[in-house]
C-alpha cells in the first residue's frame, strides 16, 4: 500500500502521453452491468479476495484510467498485470462482457512508450521474446538440460539447493521442465490418411511446444491419420505470436501472425488443426487484434482454426479399440474451456476409450496458474494457484490428469513432482494415441 | 482526501491486521465506491480485509476509537446499495474470511466463515446427500455473510425457505467491538431469538463473522416441468390452480413473451416464441409421489388452457432450462441497451392483477417491460427496458418503477423480496412503515448500534439517511 | 394447567375488545408503572420465573378474529387471541395446517404459542413457528402498536421482529395480530413405531435415519412409565428401554412407500419388529404426543436443546436422575423434554444446575424448565447461565419496554 501520492504523480506524466484505453471500443465498458457475478471465477479474485484483482474490479480501473478518474499508477497497473486472462470470467458473466478484449489491448497499450513498462527487463527481452518463440533456439537451449536431466544433475543441484542463487523467475523456468525425452525427429511435410481419406489439414506445432512436446505432435498427426485425414505440416509456420501479444508487444505479435498467414496459406485444407489451447485462442483471435490491409487474411486463417478435440468431435472419433483400464480426471485449461468455449468435445473423445474412467476434477474451471508464461513473470500467484489445483486432482484419487494445453501440462507436472505425486499428466491426444497403438501410459 | 485522524486510524489498522490487509491508496479504493447497486457511489476511506474474527473485533474497535464510520462487505453482489459506504469511512471486506470451518452430516449443520461463496459450500457437499437451500441465482458469487444480512432467497425458497429458515447460529462482532454468539449448532437457543433479527439487518447491527447453516437432505427425485400459455392470464391461473390443488412446488417460475425472446436468442432451447408465457414447473421429494405430482400439474396447466406441458427429459436438459431461467437477466441485453428491474412482492393470487397493471403502466409511460419472476412466491422482477443516453426515457422508466412499486404495496404486498432495501429503498420504508413502524426498528438499531456508526445511512429513513432522490435508474443483471 | 389467581399477583384482569383498546390500556399502565401480565390461554404460566411484582392481566382473549384468510396464498392473518382449536378448523375447511403442535389447543392461544414459541413433533419435517410468523402487530412497553413484515410469504423490508417477538414471552410487546405461512394438509398419515433394548441402539438408529431415503414428519424417542404403556403405541415388549415412532405424512402413497421403506431400513440394522400406527392409532399418538410436555402434576418438566446426535446420551443422563422420568424427546431435532416424577428441591443444584445443564451445555445447548410445582426457582435453574448474547438481550429489551414492566422478572434478562 502506497500512501505517499509520489508514485501516482511520477506515473501521470507518462501515462497522459497515451491512454491506454484510448483505443479500446468504449460499448465494451458498458456491456458490464457491474453485477459481480464474475467474481469468484476469477482464480486470482479467489486467491487475494481483493475486488481490484477480480474481473469486475479490473474492468472498473481500466474504464476509470480511460475515463480519466484514475492514473495509470503503480497499483493500478500491478492488478492490471496480475491478471491471468484465463478468461473464466467471460464464461460466468450473464451479461457476455467480452473480457478478453478489453484487457488484452489494454495491457498493450500500457507497454507504449512513454510509460514504464515490464517488458523492458531483461527476462522478457532474452527469455520471453528471444528464446521461447523460436523452436530451434529452445531446442538448442534445451541440449544442455536434457544431459543434465539425462546425468541426475538436476536432482543433485536441486538437492544442495543451488537453485536459491538463481533469480525467482528463471528459478520457476528451471523447475518447469518436464524430464525431457529423447530427442525426436521433426515431423515431416506430410503424412497420409489411414483408410478411407474424410479430410485434409495442417499440423501447426507451435514453438515451446515443438520443442518440449514434440511426441505430442507425433501423437496428434498419427491420430488424424488413424482418423483418415491427410495432415500437412508447413515448415515456415512461426509463433503464434501469443507470448508477445499478451504481454502487451503488439507489433512482433503481428509479424508472427503474417507469417502464419503466409505459411497456412493453403486452399485445400480443411482445418488447420492445433493441439495447443494456447495458441489456438490466438490463432482463432487472428482478426481482431489488428486492423490494416492484412486482417481479412488474418481472419481468414483464424476461420480454419479447430483445436484438435474439436475437429475430431466434429468430424466423428473411430473409436480407438486399445483398453486403458485407468482413472483419469479432465482439466480444463483455461484457453480451451474459456477462451474457445470447449469442453465437452474433450470429454467425449476420452470417453471413447476403452477401460478409461472419467472422474471430474473439483473447480476443473479454476486456472491451474500456468496462463501461458504467466507461471514465470507472476511465480507467487502462479504457485498459490497450481497448489490449490493439485488439492483438487488428489481429491479425486485419479492418478492420469488430462488437459489440452501445454502450459497447464507443465504447471501440473511440477506441482506434482514437487509435491511427490506420482501422476502422468497428458494431453488427450496422447492418451488416444496410445489407445490406438494398444499400449499403456507409464505410470 | 485523507484527514490525519484517518492517517492515524489506516497506520492502527496496518498495524492490528498487517499492511497486506489494508487498502488506502485513491487507486485501489475506487472499485470499492459501489456494488451491484451503481446509482450513488461513494468511495470508503480505507478498505481492510479481517482474517479472523479478532481482526473484525480490533478492527471495529479502531473505528469506534476515532469515531469513523465502518460497515462490512461479502462479494459486493448487493442490488440495493448493501455495500455503499454512505459515510465514507472503513469498508471491512470480508473476502478473506472464506474457510468452511466444518461440516457435521449427523447433526446436519456446516459452519462457515462470511466469506464463503454461497455455492462453495454445496459443491464441498457434493456426493454427501446433502445440500445449502438458499440458492439465490448470484450463488457463485455471492457469500453467505452476504446471504445473511439480506436474508437472501432463490428459485427454491417456495418451498425450502429463505436464508434465516436456514440459519442456526451467528457469531458477530458487535457496534462496539465484543464478540458475541447467538444461537449455534443446536436448535431453540435460550432466549431472545436475535439470531433471526440479525438474519436480514443488512449489516446495521453486528458484523457477522460466522455462521451456523442447516444442511439440507437432497430430494430423492425430481421433476421438472415448462408449461406453455397463450396468455398470462392463464398462466398466472394455473399458479393458483396448482396451489390451491395443496401442491408446493419446489420452484415456480414464470416468464413472459419479451423475455423469451431474449432467451431463445441466447441459449436455443426451443421455447416457441409464439407463446406469451412458461411456467417453469419443478417438484422434489420422494420417487413414490412425483409422478402423481406431475400429472396433476399438467392436468391443471392444460385446464388452464395450456397450449402444451413439457418435461425435461433428463439432468442435461433440466440444467439448460435452470441456466435459461437464471441468466434470464444477462440475456436481456440483448433486447435493450439499458435496462432496470424491480423485486416487488405481491400475494400470489393478484399476480393477475399486478401483471395487468405492469402492462398498463407500460403503456402509460412509453416503457418496454418484459417479465421474469418467481411466481410461486408473488415475488417479481419486472424489466424495464431503455436507452440510458435518452432522458425523457430515463424519467418515464424511474416513474414507471415507482408506480409498480407502489401498487404492489397497495396489493399488501412488499417493494423488495429478496434484494434488500440497502439505500435503493430507503423512501419506500415510510410507504411500508408507519411513524410507530419505524421507531421500533430505529430503536432495535440503537439498542445495537447506539452510535450509528455501523452501516450508516442504510436500510431506515431516518437518522440522516432520507432516501435517495432518484436520478438515474440502474442496470442489473443479477436475480 | 396452573389457575391464572395461581401463578400471578394479579390485581385485576382486563379483556380488551380490540387492539386499540388493548394499546390504551398497556400505555395507561406505562404512564403509571404497573406491571402487565399478558394472558392467552392461561395454559403456560407457570413458563418462566414466578412473578413477585403486582400488576393487571391483560387477556387477548377478546382479540380472537379472522382478518384475511386468502387460501390460495396459503397465508392468514389472524388476531392473536384465537384459540389453537380455532384456527386449526378455519384452515381445515380448505384443506390446509399450521403444522404446530401445542397442548390445550381449545383454550391456549396462537399468540401465547408464539410468545413462548412453542412447538411439537412435526418440527423435524415442518419446522417451527418462527419458519410461519411472516407478519407481526404488537404493543410495546410504552403503549405503542408496532408491526413489522406483511403478508406476503417473501419480504425482507425492515428487521424481522416476527423473530424478535416469537419466543419473547410477552417481555417486548403484547402480540396483538400475525399473519402466517401455512401449508396444505397431507392427506396420509401414520407411524412406524419400534421398541429399543438400549439408548445406543437408539443412537444407531438415529444416526441412520439422518440417512434414510424416507423423509419423515417427526422422529420422536420416547422413554418411562407414561410411554412403557400407551394405548395408542401398545405396550412395550419386556427389556424396552425406550421406543421410536417415527411420524410419516404426504400422499397415502408416500406414506405407503415410506412405511415399507423404513421397515426395510430397520430390518437391514437389527431391528425384526416394527409395528405400523395407522388411522385412529396413529391419530391418537400425535395427539399423546402434542399433550405430553403440559404436566400438572410433575414437579419438574424440563426441556434441553442439544446437537442431535447427543440426544441419547442426555435421555440416558436423565433417566440415571430419575429411572421413572417420562421422556419425549424429538430426536432429529436434539430437543428432549423430560417430566420428572421425583424432584426435589435439593436436586435443583445438585442434579439440574449441577449435572443436566452442563450436559445440554457441552451438547451446544442448554436446558430451560417449562414447569416446575417446586416454586423459588432462580433465573439460573429456570434459564440456565447468562452467556454474552444476555447481555444483547437486555439492550433490545431496555429500548421496546424502558420502564420494565411487561412480564417483569420473569424472563431471563439481567441488569434491567
Amino acid at each position: 500500500m502506497q500512501l505517499s501520492p509520489s508514485p501516482i504523480t511520477q506515473a501521470k506524466s507518462d501515462a497522459e502521453q497515451v491512454n491506454p484505453g484510448a483505443g479500446i471500443d468504449y460499448g465494451l465498458f458498458l456491456d458490464c452491468v457491474h453485477c459481480g457475478l464474475c467474481t469468484a471465477s476469477c482464480p486470482t479474485y479467489v486467491i487475494t479476495g481483493n475486488e481490484n484483482d477480480g474481473p469486475r474490479g479490473r474492468i472498473y480501473l481500466m474504464r476509470s484510467v480511460t475515463d480519466g478518474r484514475l492514473e495509470l499508477g503503480n497499483e493500478v497497473r500491478r492488478h492490471l498485470e496480475l491478471c491471468l486472462d484465463c478468461r473464466a470470467c467471460e464464461t460466468a458473466c450473464p451479461s457476455g462482457v467480452q473480457y478478453g478484449k478489453l484487457i488484452e489491448p489494454f495491457r498493450v497499450a500500457m507497454e507504449q512508450p512513454g510509460t514504464a513498462r515490464k517488458t523492458d527487463d531483461w527476462f522478457h527481452r532474452w527469455i520471453l521474446f528471444r528464446l521461447f518463440p523460436y523452436p530451434e533456439r529452445m531446442r538448442a537451449a534445451l541440449t544442455p538440460a536434457r544431459w543434465v536431466q539425462w546425468l541426475g544433475l538436476d536432482r543433485a543441484v536441486a538437492a544442495l539447493g543451488l537453485l536459491r542463487l538463481l533469480p525467482p523467475r528463471l528459478r520457476q523456468l528451471v523447475e518447469m521442465l518436464p524430464p525431457l525425452p529423447k530427442a525426436e525427429p521433426q515431423l515431416p511435410e506430410f503424412l497420409p490418411a489411414i483408410g478411407p481419406r474424410r479430410a485434409r489439414v495442417a499440423l501447426f506445432t507451435g514453438c515451446v511446444g515443438d520443442a518440449i512436446f514434440r511426441p505430442t505432435n507425433w501423437a496428434t498427426a498419427r491420430v488424424l491419420q488413424q482418423n483418415g485425414c491427410d495432415v500437412l505440416v508447413p515448415r515456415d509456420q512461426a509463433c503464434c505470436g501469443a507470448i508477445h501479444f499478451h504481454a502487451g508487444s503488439s507489433e512482433p505479435a503481428r509479424q508472427f501472425a503474417d507469417a502464419n498467414v503466409r505459411a497456412f496459406a493453403l486452399d485445400d485444407v480443411d482445418a488447420v488443426i492445433v493441439n495447443v489451447a494456447g495458441c489456438g485462442a490466438m490463432l482463432k483471435d487472428y482478426g481482431h487484434h489488428w486492423h490494416d490491409s492484412s486482417q481479412p487474411a488474418r481472419e481468414q486463417l483464424a476461420s480454419k482454426v479447430k483445436d484438435i478435440s474439436e475437429f475430431l468431435d466434429t468430424l466423428g472419433l473411430i473409436a480407438p479399440q486399445g483398453e486403458i483400464p485407468l482413472t483419469a480426471t479432465y482439466h480444463d485449461a483455461c484457453h480451451l474451456g474459456h477462451a474457445q468455449k470447449i469442453r465437452e468435445a474433450p470429454r467425449r473423445l476420452l470417453a471413447k476409450i476403452p477401460g478409461l474412467k472419467l472422474k471430474e476434477l473439483p473447480e476443473a474451471e479454476l486456472c491451474c496458474g500456468a496462463a501461458g508464461t504467466y507461471n514465470l513473470t507472476e511465480p507467487e500467484m502462479a504457485s498459490q494457484l497450481s497448489r490449490r489445483k493439485m488439492q483438487n486432482i488428489v481429491s479425486t484419487g485419479a492418478r492420469l490428469v488430462v488437459t489440452g494445453n501445454a502450459g497447464c501440462l507443465l504447471q501440473i507436472s511440477r506441482e506434482a513432482r514437487q509435491q511427490g505425486e506420482k501422476l502422468w499428466v497428458a494431453h488427450p491426444i496422447d492418451l488416444l494415441d496410445l489407445s490406438y497403438r494398444g499400449q499403456q501410459p507409464p505410470l | 482526501m485523507i484527514s490525519s485522524a484517518l492517517l492515524s486510524v489506516v497506520d492502527e489498522l496496518q498495524a492490528a491486521v498487517g499492511r497486506e490487509n489494508v487498502l488506502a491508496a485513491h487507486a485501489e479504493l475506487v472499485v470499492y465506491e459501489c456494488d451491484g447497486f451503481v446509482i450513488e457511489k461513494n468511495c470508503p476511506d480505507v478498505v481492510v480485509f479481517p482474517r479472523s474474527t479478532e481482526d473484525v473485533a480490533k478492527i471495529v474497535r479502531i473505528c469506534n476509537s476515532a469515531d469513523v464510520p465502518f460497515l462490512p462487505r461479502g462479494a459486493g453482489t448487493s442490488l440495493a446499495g448493501g455495500c455503499l459506504p454512505v459515510g465514507g469511512g472503513v469498508l471491512i471486506v470480508l473476502t478473506r474470511m472464506k474457510q468452511i470451518l466444518e461440516i457435521n452430516l449427523r447433526d446436519r449443520y456446516a459452519v462457515v466463515q462470511p466469506g464463503v461463496v454461497n455455492v462453495w459450500l454445496t459443491n464441498a457437499l457434493k456426493g454427501t446427500g446433502y445440500h445449502y437451500a438458499p440458492d439465490p441465482s448470484s450463488q457463485g458469487a455471492c457469500t453467505i455473510g452476504g446471504n445473511v444480512a439480506t436474508n437472501s432467497g432463490g428459485p427454491h425458497t417456495l418451498k425450502y425457505g429463505v436464508t434465516v429458515n436456514h440459519t442456526l447460529g451467528i457469531e458477530a462482532v458487535m457496534a462496539d467491538g465484543t464478540i458475541v454468539q447467538f444461537g449455534g449448532p443446536a436448535e431453540d437457543p435460550t432466549g431472545l431469538d436475535l439470531t433471526g433479527v440479525l438474519v436480514g439487518s443488512e449489516g446495521t447491527l453486528a458484523v457477522v463473522t460466522k455462521v451456523w447453516v442447516r444442511l439440507t437432505r437432497n430430494p430423492e427425485g425430481v421433476r421438472t416441468m415448462l408449461g406453455i400459455f397463450d396468455s398470462a392470464e392463464d398462466a398466472t391461473n394455473a399458479i393458483s390452480e396448482i396451489i390451491g390443488a395443496g401442491i408446493v412446488p419446489a420452484a415456480l417460475e414464470m416468464m413472459d413473451q419479451g423475455i423469451l425472446v431474449a432467451i431463445e436468442a441466447a441459449f436455443h432451447f426451443g421455447f416457441p416464441l409464439d407463446a406469451q408465457a412458461i411456467l417453469l414447473i419443478e417438484v422434489d421429494g420422494l420417487e413414490a409421489g412425483l409422478d402423481a405430482e406431475r400429472d396433476k400439474i399438467i392436468e391443471l396447466c392444460l385446464k388452464c388452457q395450456a397450449r402444451e406441458v413439457r418435461q425435461a427429459r433428463d439432468a442435461a436438459e433440466r440444467l439448460l432450462l435452470w441456466k435459461c431461467r437464471k441468466q434470464a437477466f444477462g440475456a436481456v441485453g440483448r433486447l435493450s441497451p439499458s435496462y432496470c428491474t424491480q423485486d416487488g412482492v405481491v400475494p400470489r393470487t393478484k399476480l393477475p392483477h399486478i401483471l395487468r397493471c405492469i402492462q398498463a403502466i407500460g403503456q402509460k409511460y412509453d416503457v418496454r417491460i418484459v417479465n421474469v419472476f418467481h411466481a410461486g412466491d408473488g415475488n417479481i422482477h419486472p424489466i424495464l427496458l431503455f436507452d440510458e443516453r435518452d432522458h425523457a426515457q430515463v424519467e418515464r422508466v424511474l416513474a414507471a418503477s415507482g408506480e409498480i412499486l407502489e401498487e404492489c404495496i397497495a396489493c399488501g404486498g412488499s417493494v423488495t423480496g429478496e434484494h434488500g432495501i440497502g439505500v435503493e429503498k430507503i423512501s419506500f420504508m415510510r410507504k411500508l412503515f408507519n411513524d410507530n413502524d419505524l421507531a421500533a426498528m430505529e430503536r432495535m438499531r440503537l439498542a445495537f448500534n447506539p452510535h450509528n456508526r455501523l452501516s450508516p445511512g442504510k436500510m431506515l429513513p431516518t437518522a440522516g439517511a432520507c432516501g435517495l432522490e432518484q436520478k438515474h435508474p440502474g442496470r442489473r443483471a443479477a436475480l | 394447567m396452573t389457575a391464572v389467581a395461581d401463578s400471578l399477583p394479579l390485581t385485576e384482569t382486563h379483556t380488551p375488545p380490540d387492539q386499540a383498546a388493548l394499546a390504551a390500556t398497556v400505555a395507561d399502565a406505562y404512564l403509571a408503572g404497573t406491571p402487565v401480565y399478558p394472558l392467552g390461554g392461561g395454559t403456560s404460566l407457570d413458563y418462566g420465573q414466578a412473578a413477585s411484582r403486582p400488576g393487571i392481566g391483560l387477556a387477548t382473549t377478546g382479540l380472537d378474529r379472522v382478518i384475511d384468510y386468502p387460501a390460495r396464498d396459503m397465508t392468514i392473518t389472524v388476531e392473536a387471541g384465537i384459540t389453537m382449536q380455532k384456527l386449526s378448523d378455519v384452515l381445515a375447511a380448505e384443506r390446509q395446517w399450521l403444522p404446530i403442535e401445542v397442548p390445550a389447543a381449545s383454550s391456549a392461544t396462537l399468540g401465547g404459542a408464539v410468545a413462548t414459541a412453542f412447538s411439537g413433533p412435526r418440527r423435524y419435517g415442518s419446522g417451527t413457528l418462527r419458519d410461519y410468523v411472516i407478519g407481526i402487530s404488537a404493543v410495546d412497553g410504552g403503549g405503542m402498536p408496532f408491526k413489522a413484515g406483511g403478508r406476503v410469504v417473501k419480504n425482507v423490508a425492515g428487521y424481522d421482529f416476527c423473530k424478535l417477538l416469537t419466543g419473547s414471552l410477552g417481555t417486548l410487546g403484547v402480540i396483538t395480530q400475525l399473519t402466517l405461512k401455512i401449508k396444505p394438509r397431507p392427506a396420509g398419515s401414520a407411524f412406524l413405531a419400534c421398541d429399543l433394548p438400549d439408548l445406543p441402539t437408539a443412537e444407531r438408529l438415529l444416526a441412520a435415519l439422518v440417512n434414510s431415503c424416507t423423509s419423515p414428519a417427526a422422529v420422536e424417542l420416547l422413554a418411562g412409565p407414561t410411554w412403557r404403556d400407551n394405548a395408542a403405541l401398545g405396550n412395550a415388549t419386556a427389556g424396552t428401554v425406550a421406543r421410536l415412532a417415527v411420524g410419516l405424512e404426504g400422499m397415502p402413497g408416500e406414506v405407503q412407500w415410506m412405511l415399507g421403506q423404513l421397515a426395510s431400513e430397520w430390518r437391514s440394522l437389527g431391528i425384526t419388529s416394527s409395528r405400523l400406527l395407522d388411522d385412529e392409532r396413529a391419530r391418537q399418538l400425535w395427539s399423546d404426543l402434542s399433550e405430553f410436555p403440559a404436566s400438572p402434576t410433575a414437579p419438574l418438566v424440563i426441556k434441553a436443546n442439544l446437537v442431535p446426535s447427543r440426544t441419547t446420551q442426555f435421555v440416558e443422563l436423565a433417566l440415571r436422575i430419575d429411572p421413572q422420568a417420562s421422556i419425549q424427546a424429538h430426536a432429529g431435532n436434539g430437543i428432549v423434554i423430560v417430566r420428572f416424577a421425583g424432584f426435589e428441591a435439593g436436586d435443583v443444584s445438585r442434579s439440574l444446575i449441577g449435572r443436566l445443564q452442563p450436559a445440554a451445555q457441552a451438547a451446544g445447548g442448554n436446558v430451560v424448565v417449562l414447569s416446575s410445582s417446586l416454586g423459588g426457582l432462580t433465573r439460573q435453574a429456570i434459564w440456565g447461565g447468562a452467556t454474552a448474547a444476555t447481555e444483547w438481550m437486555a439492550k433490545a429489551k431496555r429500548q421496546f419496554d424502558p420502564k420494565n414492566i411487561l412480564n417483569p422478572g420473569r424472563f431471563l434478562y439481567d441488569n434491567l
